[in-house]
């Protein structure tokens, strides 16, 4: 147990000013605002980030130093943990004269001896290096994620991944209908064991892609069907299974494949 | 729609701006979903859920948010996940009508989202002001006996 902290000589000495100071060797902005959202503390590296002095920021309303998509409305997170009482956090961003800077920002209220909120306590952490990373990973991820393969003759396979959007749907339907004229294939294997979310939208896209490879010739299945997909799709109130083959494994959908081209693997006696 | 019977002990906020951030919204909501202890199953339930608040914000609002929260409830027995979404668009005129299956105003669509919502989740509130918004919150319980 540490028994320092029941010391009342050193409770003294953590005085008001030396926590103030400790604010201000925090190398990531800190601020405080009243209710009405005017600063009441800004620390070094904040007036840093907004190029001016910390003494012309105290008084200043906050949000007219910031000029974020959060500031003066709803989505502040200042203003939710006021109302909340609770610590609330987000993304965001500040407009800077280089560009929009990427951060994520956390707000806690501050209250008075009678437990009031008398206002806000923030703090930003810089996530730029942290959001080109995710962006450069999604671009990579996006680039990857439509391989078609030729699995047999006549038979194709499309392996979905992780998750879905609209733009990745539109991509894989190219990537599948091309692939469908290159080697005349009578089948394709939509496989989803990996999906990451099945939603209507998801859903809708599917039944579009399974169309069209049908309009071209070619019987679509949709192979990876988990329990949890199953199940997803049924609460989704969508007739999928009567307009589409659907196979829970990709083993079944290859031999679905083969009794469509009438074909058959046997072990050689 | 400010009661709150459960309390949150882990929250995170995705702000909807663009197609690719209900992809963000679907991975989150799988990791709480996890975390707060429902199964697989209930976990892709989870979030087809909030991907599809994710997706109407974008698409008919363009911009807001959506907060995915672990709650407790009261009696600090059972965990659930809350999703909360919000959005400053035009609001949903006929709210009843929204709620239908198969009503939809996007050609092309299959006009499931909300319902599927519903269906999915234990509670499902939805708040819609014509020119001011709408606010979404909606639960799911973890069930006795899933560990
Ligand atoms: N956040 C919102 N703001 C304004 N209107 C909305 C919002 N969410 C839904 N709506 C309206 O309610 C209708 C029904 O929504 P719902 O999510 O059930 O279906 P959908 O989005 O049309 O199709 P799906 O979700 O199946 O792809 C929408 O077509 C739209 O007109
Ligand atoms: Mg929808």
């Amino acid at each position: 147990m540490d028994n320092r902290i029941d010391n009342p000589v050193m409770r003294q000495e953590i005085s008001t000013d030396l926590k103030l100071q400790l604010l201000d060797q925090i190398p990531t902005p800190v601020m405080a605002v009243n209710r009405d959202f005017e600063i009441i503390y800004m620390n070094q590296v904040g007036a840093e980030l907004l190029g001016k002095n910390r003494g012309e920021l105290i008084g200043k309303h906050c949000y007219n130093q910031f000029h974020t998509p959060h500031c003066n409305n709803d989505r502040c997170c200042m203003r939710k943990a006021m109302t909340t009482g609770e610590m609330v956090s987000s993304r965001n961003k500040i407009p800077l004269s280089d560009g929009d800077k990427h951060i994520m920002y956390y707000a806690v209220p501050l209250k008075d001896e009678g437990g009031n909120i008398v206002g806000g306590l923030e703090y930003i952490v810089d996530i730029s290096e942290q959001v080109s990373y995710e962006e450069r990973l999604q671009e990579q991820s996006r680039q990857m994620s439509t391989p078609t393969i030729k699995l047999w003759d006549g038979v194709l396979v499309l392996p979905v991944i992780g998750v879905v959007d609209s733009l990745r749907a539109q991509l894989m339907m190219e990537s599948m209908l091309n692939k469908i004229v290159e080697t005349s294939a009578k089948v394709i294997l939509l496989d989803i064991q990996g999906v990451a979310a099945v939603d209507t939208a998801i859903a809708n896209h599917l039944i579009k892609i399974t169309k069209a490879t049908r309009l071209m010739g070619c019987e679509c299945i949709l192979s990876g069907i988990s329990p949890a997909v199953a199940q997803t799709i049924i609460q989704l109130g969508i007739d999928m299974v009567d307009s589409i083959t659907t196979k829970s494994t990709l083993s079944d959908g290859l031999a679905e494949a083969f009794r469509i081209l009438n074909m058959k693997v046997q072990k050689i006696t | 729609m400010s009661e709150r019977p459960g309390f949150p002990t882990e929250s995170r906020t995705i702000v909807i701006s663009k197609d690719t951030d209900g992809g963000y919204v679907i991975s989150i909501a799988r990791m709480l979903a996890r975390k707060a202890g429902f199964n697989e199953n209930d976990e892709f339930l989870i979030a087809a859920a909030a991907s599809e608040l994710a997706t109407n914000i974008y698409r008919y609002a363009s911009a807001g948010e959506v907060a995915i929260r672990i709650i407790r409830d009261s009696g600090n027995s059972r965990a659930g996940i809350e999703l909360l979404a919000s959005d400053s668009g035009p609001g949903i005129e006929n709210v009843d009508l929204a709620m239908q299956d198969k009503y939809t105003t996007k050609k092309g669509s299959l006009g499931s989202g909300l319902p599927s919502v519903k269906r999915i989740m234990d509670e499902f509130t939805i708040y819609s002001q014509i020119g001011i918004g709408v606010k979404i919150a909606a639960r799911k319980w973890r069930q006795h006996g899933q560990s």
